[in-house]
Protein backbone atom coordinates (compact mmCIF):
# COMPACT_ATOMS: atom_id res chain seq x y z
CA UNK A 1 0.00 0.00 0.00
CA UNK A 2 1.37 3.44 -0.91
CA UNK A 3 1.63 6.14 1.72
CA UNK A 4 -1.10 8.09 -0.06
CA UNK A 5 -3.45 5.10 0.25
CA UNK A 6 -2.46 4.85 3.90
CA UNK A 7 -3.33 8.53 4.36
CA UNK A 8 -6.79 7.88 2.94
CA UNK A 9 -7.30 5.45 5.82
CA UNK A 10 -5.67 7.42 8.64
CA UNK A 11 -8.35 10.06 9.09
CA UNK A 12 -8.02 11.78 12.44
CA UNK A 13 -4.64 10.15 12.95
CA UNK A 14 -3.06 12.32 10.27
CA UNK A 15 -0.61 14.70 11.88
CA UNK A 16 -0.38 18.41 11.13
CA UNK A 17 2.61 17.77 8.86
CA UNK A 18 0.81 14.89 7.11
CA UNK A 19 -2.17 17.10 6.34
CA UNK A 20 -0.01 19.89 4.99
CA UNK A 21 2.04 17.53 2.83
CA UNK A 22 -1.13 15.83 1.62
CA UNK A 23 -2.45 19.21 0.52
CA UNK A 24 0.70 19.91 -1.50
CA UNK A 25 0.67 16.43 -2.97
CA UNK A 26 -2.98 16.67 -4.06
CA UNK A 27 -2.36 20.08 -5.56
CA UNK A 28 0.57 18.93 -7.67
CA UNK A 29 -0.80 15.54 -8.68
CA UNK A 30 -4.34 16.67 -9.54
CA UNK A 31 -3.56 19.90 -11.33
CA UNK A 32 -5.22 18.85 -14.61
CA UNK A 33 -8.26 17.31 -12.89
CA UNK A 34 -8.73 20.37 -10.72
CA UNK A 35 -8.64 22.59 -13.80
CA UNK A 36 -11.43 20.58 -15.42
CA UNK A 37 -13.44 20.56 -12.18
CA UNK A 38 -13.00 24.30 -11.72
CA UNK A 39 -14.33 24.95 -15.22
CA UNK A 40 -17.32 22.73 -14.52
CA UNK A 41 -18.02 24.52 -11.28
CA UNK A 42 -17.80 27.94 -12.92
CA UNK A 43 -20.15 26.77 -15.67
CA UNK A 44 -22.75 24.93 -13.56
CA UNK A 45 -22.34 26.74 -10.21
CA UNK A 46 -22.31 23.37 -8.47
CA UNK A 47 -20.01 20.38 -8.38
CA UNK A 48 -20.00 17.12 -6.49
CA UNK A 49 -17.14 14.69 -6.07
CA UNK A 50 -15.94 11.88 -3.85
CA UNK A 51 -12.70 11.30 -2.00
CA UNK A 52 -11.89 8.58 0.56
CA UNK A 53 -15.22 7.86 2.26
CA UNK A 54 -16.65 11.32 1.77
CA UNK A 55 -18.62 13.30 -0.75
CA UNK A 56 -17.97 17.00 -1.31
CA UNK A 57 -20.53 19.43 -2.63
CA UNK A 58 -19.29 22.78 -3.96
CA UNK A 59 -21.66 25.65 -4.58
CA UNK A 60 -20.99 28.94 -6.33
CA UNK A 61 -23.24 31.78 -5.23
CA UNK A 62 -22.50 35.48 -5.74
CA UNK A 63 -18.82 34.95 -6.52
CA UNK A 64 -18.38 32.87 -3.35
CA UNK A 65 -17.59 29.19 -3.51
CA UNK A 66 -18.41 27.09 -0.47
CA UNK A 67 -18.14 23.42 0.26
CA UNK A 68 -20.07 21.04 2.44
CA UNK A 69 -19.42 17.34 2.91
CA UNK A 70 -20.98 14.12 4.05
CA UNK A 71 -19.93 10.56 4.66
CA UNK A 72 -20.75 8.38 1.66
CA UNK A 73 -24.10 6.77 2.33
CA UNK A 74 -25.14 9.44 4.80
CA UNK A 75 -28.10 11.70 4.06
CA UNK A 76 -27.06 14.96 5.67
CA UNK A 77 -24.36 17.30 4.52
CA UNK A 78 -22.38 19.33 7.03
CA UNK A 79 -22.98 23.05 7.15
CA UNK A 80 -20.65 24.98 4.82
CA UNK A 81 -17.12 24.29 5.96
CA UNK A 82 -15.08 26.81 4.01
CA UNK A 83 -15.63 29.70 1.63
CA UNK A 84 -13.41 31.28 -1.00
CA UNK A 85 -14.12 34.46 -2.90
CA UNK A 86 -13.73 34.69 -6.67
CA UNK A 87 -12.40 37.74 -8.45
CA UNK A 88 -14.05 37.46 -11.87
CA UNK A 89 -10.61 37.07 -13.48
CA UNK A 90 -10.79 33.56 -14.88
CA UNK A 91 -7.13 32.56 -14.56
CA UNK A 92 -6.98 33.84 -10.97
CA UNK A 93 -10.19 32.05 -10.08
CA UNK A 94 -9.02 28.77 -11.61
CA UNK A 95 -5.82 29.03 -9.62
CA UNK A 96 -7.78 29.78 -6.42
CA UNK A 97 -10.20 26.95 -7.01
CA UNK A 98 -7.40 24.43 -7.49
CA UNK A 99 -6.13 25.30 -4.01
CA UNK A 100 -9.62 25.23 -2.60
CA UNK A 101 -10.21 21.75 -4.06
CA UNK A 102 -6.99 20.38 -2.56
CA UNK A 103 -7.83 21.93 0.80
CA UNK A 104 -11.35 20.53 0.83
CA UNK A 105 -10.09 17.07 -0.06
CA UNK A 106 -7.65 17.08 2.86
CA UNK A 107 -10.47 18.26 5.13
CA UNK A 108 -12.67 15.39 3.97
CA UNK A 109 -9.94 12.74 4.09
CA UNK A 110 -9.25 13.53 7.74
CA UNK A 111 -12.93 13.35 8.65
CA UNK A 112 -14.24 10.59 6.40
CA UNK A 113 -11.34 8.19 5.81
CA UNK A 114 -11.69 4.93 3.95
CA UNK A 115 -13.06 2.24 6.17
CA UNK A 116 -10.37 0.07 7.65
CA UNK A 117 -8.71 -0.90 10.85
CA UNK A 118 -8.37 2.71 12.02
CA UNK A 119 -11.43 3.21 14.11
CA UNK A 120 -12.41 6.87 14.19
CA UNK A 121 -13.89 8.51 17.24
CA UNK A 122 -17.38 9.90 16.92
CA UNK A 123 -17.37 13.62 16.56
CA UNK A 124 -18.28 16.51 14.34
CA UNK A 125 -16.42 17.64 11.26
CA UNK A 126 -13.10 19.09 12.42
CA UNK A 127 -10.62 21.08 10.36
CA UNK A 128 -7.68 23.43 10.70
CA UNK A 129 -9.21 26.84 11.20
CA UNK A 130 -7.13 28.50 8.48
CA UNK A 131 -6.64 26.96 5.04
CA UNK A 132 -3.14 25.90 4.04
CA UNK A 133 -3.04 28.27 1.08
CA UNK A 134 -3.16 31.34 3.31
CA UNK A 135 -0.46 32.96 5.39
CA UNK A 136 -3.01 33.00 8.21
CA UNK A 137 -2.47 29.24 8.54
CA UNK A 138 1.23 29.64 9.22
CA UNK A 139 0.62 32.72 11.38
CA UNK A 140 -2.32 31.04 13.11
CA UNK A 141 -4.28 34.20 12.36
CA UNK A 142 -1.83 36.50 14.15
CA UNK A 143 1.46 37.99 12.99
CA UNK A 144 1.70 37.50 9.23
CA UNK A 145 5.41 38.30 9.11
CA UNK A 146 6.07 35.46 11.53
CA UNK A 147 3.71 33.39 9.39
CA UNK A 148 5.76 34.12 6.30
CA UNK A 149 8.94 33.10 8.08
CA UNK A 150 7.27 29.93 9.32
CA UNK A 151 6.03 29.14 5.83
CA UNK A 152 9.50 29.55 4.39
CA UNK A 153 11.04 27.37 7.08
CA UNK A 154 8.37 24.65 7.09
CA UNK A 155 9.76 21.58 5.42
CA UNK A 156 7.45 18.69 4.67
CA UNK A 157 9.68 17.26 1.94
CA UNK A 158 10.17 13.93 3.73
CA UNK A 159 6.43 13.21 3.81
CA UNK A 160 6.00 14.59 0.30
CA UNK A 161 8.64 12.16 -0.96
CA UNK A 162 6.76 9.32 0.75
CA UNK A 163 3.52 10.48 -0.88
CA UNK A 164 5.07 10.71 -4.34
CA UNK A 165 6.44 7.16 -4.12
CA UNK A 166 3.87 4.79 -5.59
CA UNK B 1 -89.99 59.13 36.55
CA UNK B 2 -87.01 56.82 36.56
CA UNK B 3 -84.16 57.70 38.77
CA UNK B 4 -80.78 57.52 37.07
CA UNK B 5 -77.89 57.05 39.36
CA UNK B 6 -74.77 58.56 37.79
CA UNK B 7 -71.91 56.10 37.38
CA UNK B 8 -69.05 57.05 39.57
CA UNK B 9 -66.06 58.06 37.55
CA UNK B 10 -63.99 56.05 40.03
CA UNK B 11 -65.69 52.85 38.92
CA UNK B 12 -65.22 53.44 35.21
CA UNK B 13 -61.99 51.76 34.03
CA UNK B 14 -59.51 54.22 32.58
CA UNK B 15 -57.46 51.46 30.89
CA UNK B 16 -59.36 48.98 28.77
CA UNK B 17 -59.29 45.49 30.23
CA UNK B 18 -57.72 44.06 27.06
CA UNK B 19 -54.75 46.35 27.60
CA UNK B 20 -54.41 45.16 31.21
CA UNK B 21 -54.33 41.55 30.08
CA UNK B 22 -51.79 42.47 27.42
CA UNK B 23 -49.55 44.23 29.92
CA UNK B 24 -49.70 41.28 32.31
CA UNK B 25 -48.78 38.91 29.51
CA UNK B 26 -45.90 41.15 28.45
CA UNK B 27 -44.66 41.30 32.04
CA UNK B 28 -44.78 37.53 32.25
CA UNK B 29 -42.78 37.15 29.06
CA UNK B 30 -40.15 39.69 30.15
CA UNK B 31 -39.80 38.08 33.58
CA UNK B 32 -39.56 34.66 32.02
CA UNK B 33 -36.87 35.89 29.62
CA UNK B 34 -34.89 37.52 32.42
CA UNK B 35 -35.09 34.43 34.59
CA UNK B 36 -34.14 31.93 31.87
CA UNK B 37 -30.43 31.12 32.20
CA UNK B 38 -28.02 32.28 29.52
CA UNK B 39 -26.43 29.38 27.66
CA UNK B 40 -23.03 28.55 29.05
CA UNK B 41 -20.17 26.52 27.63
CA UNK B 42 -17.21 24.80 29.21
CA UNK B 43 -14.02 23.52 27.66
CA UNK B 44 -12.99 20.11 28.97
CA UNK B 45 -9.26 19.65 28.42
CA UNK B 46 -8.16 16.13 29.22
CA UNK B 47 -4.77 15.26 30.66
CA UNK B 48 -2.10 15.02 27.92
CA UNK B 49 -1.17 11.34 27.60
CA UNK B 50 1.10 9.04 25.65
CA UNK B 51 -1.16 7.83 22.87
CA UNK B 52 -1.21 4.13 22.15
CA UNK B 53 -3.67 4.69 19.31
CA UNK B 54 -1.29 7.00 17.42
CA UNK B 55 1.49 4.48 18.06
CA UNK B 56 -0.61 1.69 16.60
CA UNK B 57 -1.71 3.63 13.53
CA UNK B 58 1.25 5.85 12.74
CA UNK B 59 4.00 3.97 14.60
CA UNK B 60 4.72 7.29 16.25
CA UNK B 61 5.26 7.99 19.94
CA UNK B 62 3.22 11.03 20.74
CA UNK B 63 1.54 12.98 23.48
CA UNK B 64 -2.12 13.49 22.71
CA UNK B 65 -4.57 16.08 23.95
CA UNK B 66 -8.32 15.51 23.82
CA UNK B 67 -10.64 18.48 24.13
CA UNK B 68 -14.42 18.74 24.22
CA UNK B 69 -16.56 21.84 24.39
CA UNK B 70 -19.88 21.34 26.16
CA UNK B 71 -22.71 23.83 26.15
CA UNK B 72 -26.13 24.08 27.71
CA UNK B 73 -27.55 24.91 24.26
CA UNK B 74 -27.00 23.56 20.75
CA UNK B 75 -23.86 24.85 19.07
CA UNK B 76 -22.74 25.29 15.46
CA UNK B 77 -19.04 24.83 16.04
CA UNK B 78 -16.16 25.47 18.40
CA UNK B 79 -12.81 27.00 17.58
CA UNK B 80 -9.85 26.42 19.88
CA UNK B 81 -6.16 27.10 20.09
CA UNK B 82 -4.46 24.52 22.28
CA UNK B 83 -1.03 23.92 23.71
CA UNK B 84 0.87 21.45 25.83
CA UNK B 85 3.14 22.71 28.57
CA UNK B 86 5.88 20.75 30.24
CA UNK B 87 7.61 21.21 33.58
CA UNK B 88 11.29 21.68 32.98
CA UNK B 89 13.64 22.67 35.80
CA UNK B 90 10.59 23.84 37.79
CA UNK B 91 9.55 26.11 34.96
CA UNK B 92 6.58 25.85 32.63
CA UNK B 93 7.70 25.48 29.03
CA UNK B 94 5.30 25.36 26.09
CA UNK B 95 6.39 22.35 24.08
CA UNK B 96 3.56 22.18 21.61
CA UNK B 97 1.49 24.98 20.15
CA UNK B 98 -1.28 23.55 18.02
CA UNK B 99 -2.69 25.58 15.18
CA UNK B 100 -6.28 26.71 15.64
CA UNK B 101 -8.88 24.08 14.84
CA UNK B 102 -12.62 24.17 14.44
CA UNK B 103 -15.01 21.30 15.05
CA UNK B 104 -18.70 21.12 14.31
CA UNK B 105 -21.18 19.62 16.71
CA UNK B 106 -22.96 16.47 15.64
CA UNK B 107 -26.64 15.88 15.06
CA UNK B 108 -26.49 13.24 17.79
CA UNK B 109 -25.00 15.58 20.43
CA UNK B 110 -25.65 19.13 19.16
CA UNK B 111 -24.37 20.76 22.33
CA UNK B 112 -20.85 19.31 22.09
CA UNK B 113 -17.84 19.47 19.78
CA UNK B 114 -14.77 17.30 20.14
CA UNK B 115 -11.14 17.67 19.14
CA UNK B 116 -9.33 14.39 18.80
CA UNK B 117 -6.35 14.92 16.56
CA UNK B 118 -4.12 17.13 18.64
CA UNK B 119 -0.92 15.19 19.11
CA UNK B 120 2.77 15.87 18.97
CA UNK B 121 5.77 13.58 18.65
CA UNK B 122 7.74 12.63 21.74
CA UNK B 123 10.68 10.48 22.78
CA UNK B 124 9.44 7.38 24.53
CA UNK B 125 11.19 6.36 27.74
CA UNK B 126 11.95 9.86 29.03
CA UNK B 127 9.51 10.97 31.70
CA UNK B 128 8.03 14.45 31.70
CA UNK B 129 5.12 16.22 33.41
CA UNK B 130 2.53 17.85 31.16
CA UNK B 131 -0.49 20.04 31.30
CA UNK B 132 -2.82 20.92 28.45
CA UNK B 133 -4.63 24.20 28.00
CA UNK B 134 -6.81 25.79 25.38
CA UNK B 135 -8.94 28.79 24.66
CA UNK B 136 -11.31 29.83 21.95
CA UNK B 137 -14.98 30.32 21.40
CA UNK B 138 -18.19 28.48 20.73
CA UNK B 139 -20.61 29.67 18.08
CA UNK B 140 -24.04 28.73 19.31
CA UNK B 141 -26.93 28.01 16.99
CA UNK B 142 -28.56 31.40 16.52
CA UNK B 143 -25.23 33.20 16.22
CA UNK B 144 -24.26 33.90 19.83
CA UNK B 145 -20.54 33.63 20.51
CA UNK B 146 -19.34 32.32 23.88
CA UNK B 147 -15.69 32.55 24.88
CA UNK B 148 -14.24 29.41 26.44
CA UNK B 149 -11.03 28.53 28.18
CA UNK B 150 -9.83 25.46 30.03
CA UNK B 151 -6.90 23.40 31.19
CA UNK B 152 -6.22 19.88 32.31
CA UNK B 153 -5.38 20.88 35.89
CA UNK B 154 -2.20 19.84 37.61
CA UNK B 155 0.86 18.57 35.78
CA UNK B 156 0.89 14.82 35.26
CA UNK B 157 3.74 12.60 34.29
CA UNK B 158 3.91 10.68 31.02
CA UNK B 159 6.66 8.33 29.95
CA UNK B 160 7.48 10.24 26.80
CA UNK B 161 9.24 13.55 26.39
CA UNK B 162 8.47 16.29 23.88
CA UNK B 163 11.40 18.50 22.92
CA UNK B 164 10.92 22.26 23.29
CA UNK B 165 9.56 24.03 20.18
Amino acid sequence: MSYFEECLRLGEWLSEADRRALYRYLLESNKINYGVQANLLLKDSTLSKKIANGEILYSLINNQVTFAARRIGSEDFTPDIRTIGLTGLRFVDLWRLEKFFAQSEVDVIQNFPLLGENQQSEGGFGVDAYPYYTLAYYADGRNYLKGLIKKLTTNDSEILTKLRAL
Amino acid sequence: MPITIPKSILLAPKIPSIAVVGLLAAQLIVLNFLNSPEPTCTLVVERPHHSTSVKERQNLDSIKLNITSKCTAPQEYTRVTARIQKLQNDREVTVSNFLSRTANSTARVPSEATFRNLFTECKFGDEAAYRGSAEGYVMLKGGKKVKVTGNSGKYEVANCSIGAQ
